[in-house]
């Protein structure tokens, strides 16, 4: 059973994610030519500067996995969980590159300083004003990362679309060339995914849904103003419920006591991913009494939801199909 | 010397009676906890689920009978465990500050419910609750053996230094695991905070019988811890074995303890402060300190649990952070009016 992980993750990434939600993402690339002067717009306003264009890069994980979507390959990576499992890692050849941590808030700085890295790369939480690795929260000595070299990041804001297209921005100021046919492929691929996707939604009227992940003493709804994936799906015109008192303190999420676990009657029910297995919702229905009150979770309604780790098209686009899938296979009549 | 007997007698003959007040205050406390909650539920709903006694399927009867009974009662048990083993262990190290804490229960029961995530891949508070208990009854155990080397045994000074070295020791190897997995961090961080909530019908009748049983052994122990009171020399020569007794109310110590922390996490102030409480309404004789600790324990267990579970609507505060939140306070009071002298 992985049925803390979804605690920890709330914490976790409640201090990781205290800043989303605010601007939209506002980087943009500058120098194209490699090796000349380099410059970048950060997700903090800052411009970050170089005398060339920096080639050994430390990234964060999701970071890293965007980098390398477009061929630029970092020579250290920083995650939260092991790699293995990491959900933006765990496909990809990581062969030659350091790993330096495998767990949030813990960045081995003595490994990455033998990297001599010239650019740290992390997201940019633009309430906690600071980037992956790097927040309130974690190891002191994590935060001497940031003194190895420039960090810089696209903001965490509103749209998944935003954060790929920030860090196309940064690869392509790093040298890559944006224009290869298979990056374009990817692309093609998330076009196509959230058409069908469109399309599976307006087959349902009325659907709604509500991204949920269940703890042992409290059920967690997500509240999407503050999750850029589920902002995504609701601008595509699927009807996620909006959570009506989001914790004060913690806007991530609305805590609900497991006596109140039916507050909402979605359809469907998207699980954190992170805490997501084919068997869960009948082991939480066992060990919750007032788990299948929810009538969707009763009839079996539930998929997983990629929570809060996006940042490519690619991987963006393979979890859309299952989304897609899964509302199709909906019945928009299960909730009230 | 008359009228001290005199008043003596008199405040004796009123104890019978509070602790009949005390026990209907525990009732109504109790019928509180069912009927009161984050999810506001019809009186006349409550108790028609309750007069059927079996759930109809609806989220009422659900919440009523599968949540809010099993929570009163597990509160009602573990409260009592808690007052009662605080006053057994204030009695026989003759330590005012005493409670289950100091004897590294929650450190010992926090160090096996890693390592049983880390060694064996156990998961869920279903099993990790026998981990726990196992936990806190070797640190008693390891305690008090570690306490008794040396010629005069168990005294209580050897006792809280052994406690203290436990707790440091098992601390670390938490620490040390928690730092390396992230599994075991997670399974930590659900159970370090103490809670009623989350545990059901198994958890309860799993650790039910160890502690009907030791409380009824522990009323007992009374009339022993007066003599403990009075000194070592004293109590000796009252014809109390010493070693024999107190080592017996460790065993008590440990089971309530041990059973207590490990379904519900570690719990603060109560095991504490609810002797100090019993103390102030029925004076120092254990024969009646021990009875008003185990009415008192759940009273304030309970009542906590209630504030948290109203206050924090639509979700809960955990027990364990409003007993942190408002049993500092408590304690202060206690400390300034002086009562602690009295043990």
């Amino acid at each position: 059973m992985r049925v803390w992980r979804s605690v920890l993750a709330v914490a976790a990434l409640g201090v990781a994610l205290a800043g989303c939600g605010a601007e939209a993402p506002s980087s943009g690339g500058a120098a194209p030519e490699a090796s000349g002067p380099w410059s970048f717009t950060s997700g903090s306003g800052e411009v970050v500067t170089a005398e060339r264009v920096p080639t050994r890069i430390i990234a964060h994980a999701g970071e890293a996995a965007a980098l390398m979507s477009f061929g630029i390959r970092p020579v250290g990576i920083y995650a939260d969980e092991a790699v293995t499992t990491d959900p933006n890692l765990k496909d990809l050849d990581l062969s030659g590159i350091e790993i330096l941590g495998e767990e949030w808030g813990k960045i081995d700085v003595e490994k990455a300083a033998s990297l001599r890295p010239d650019l740290i790369v992390g997201d940019w939480w633009p309430a906690e004003k600071a980037y992956s690795g790097l927040e309130e929260g974690v190891d002191e000595k994590s935060k001497k990362l940031a003194e190895l070299a420039p960090v810089v990041g696209v903001s965490q804001g509103k749209s998944i679309v935003e954060l790929a297209e920030g860090y196309e921005d940064l690869a392509e100021s790093l040298g890559a060339k944006v224009d290869d046919p298979r990056i374009a492929a990817n692309k093609q691929r998330f076009e196509e995914s959230v058409a069908r996707f469109k399309e599976a939604v307006a087959a349902k009227p009325g659907l709604t849904v509500l991204a949920m992940s269940p703890a042992d003493d409290m059920v967690y709804v997500a509240n999407p103003e503050y999750a850029p994936e589920l902002l995504d799906l609701q601008s595509w015109g699927l009807q996620v419920i909006n959570p009506d008192s989001p914790d004060p303190g913690f806007p991530y999420w609305e805590n609900l006591s497991w006596e109140n676990a039916d507050k909402y009657q979605p359809d469907l029910i998207l699980w954190d991913g992170r805490s997501f297995t084919p068997t869960a919702n009948a082991e939480w229905g066992a060990k919750q009494p007032t788990w299948f009150q929810i009538s969707a979770a009763g009839a079996g309604a539930v998929a997983a939801w990629p929570a809060y780790w996006l940042h490519t098209y690619g991987h963006f686009a393979t979890e859309l199909d299952k989304l897609s899938e899964a509302v199709t296979a909906a019945n928009a009549d299960i909730g009230t | 010397m008359k009228t001290t007997s005199t008043r003596t007698a008199r405040r004796a003959s009123a104890l019978g009676p509070g602790l009949v007040v005390l026990g209907a205050v525990l009732a109504l406390v109790a019928f509180l906890s069912i009927t009161q909650g984050s999810r506001s539920i019809g009186l006349g709903e409550v108790l028609a689920a309750l007069g059927s006694m079996h759930g109809d399927g609806t989220i009422t009867s659900t919440v009523t009978l599968d949540l809010r009974v099993p929570r009163t009662l597990l509160g009602v048990l573990v409260g009592a465990a808690l007052g009662v083993a605080g006053a057994v262990l204030q009695g026989v190290t003759r330590n005012p500050l005493a409670d289950a804490g100091i004897m590294g229960v929650n450190a010992g029961a926090a160090a096996f419910v890693v390592l049983a995530v880390t060694v064996l891949g156990v998961r869920g508070v279903g099993v990790s609750v026998w981990f726990a208990f196992a936990g806190a009854i070797v640190a008693i155990v390891l305690v008090y053996a570690v306490a008794s080397m040396g010629r005069e045994g168990a005294t209580p000074v050897k006792l809280a230094l052994a406690g203290a070295a436990a707790t440091a020791g098992f601390g670390s190897v938490t620490t040390g695991i928690v730092m390396t997995n992230i599994d075991a961090l997670n399974e930590l961080r659900f159970w370090q905070v103490g809670s009623l909530a989350g545990r059901y019908a198994p958890v309860l009748l799993g650790v039910a019988p160890f502690l009907v049983v030791a409380l009824v052994v522990a009323l007992g122990f009374g009339r022993a811890l007066n003599g403990l009171a009075l000194g070592e020399d004293t109590a000796r020569g009252l014809g109390l074995r010493v070693a024999r007794t107190r080592a017996a109310a460790f065993v008590v110590v440990a089971v309530l303890a041990g059973a207590a922390t490990a379904a519900c996490g570690p719990i603060v102030f109560v095991g504490l402060v609810v002797p100090h409480v019993a103390r102030f309404l029925c004076g120092p004789d254990y024969r009646w300190v021990l009875p008003y600790s185990m009415l008192l324990g759940p009273v304030v267990l309970l009542l906590a649990d209630v504030l948290g579970r109203v206050a924090g609507a639509p979700g809960e505060l955990q027990v364990g952070v409003v007993l942190g939140v408002l049993g500092a306070p408590a304690f202060i009071g206690i400390v300034r009016r002086g009562r602690l002298s009295e043990v």
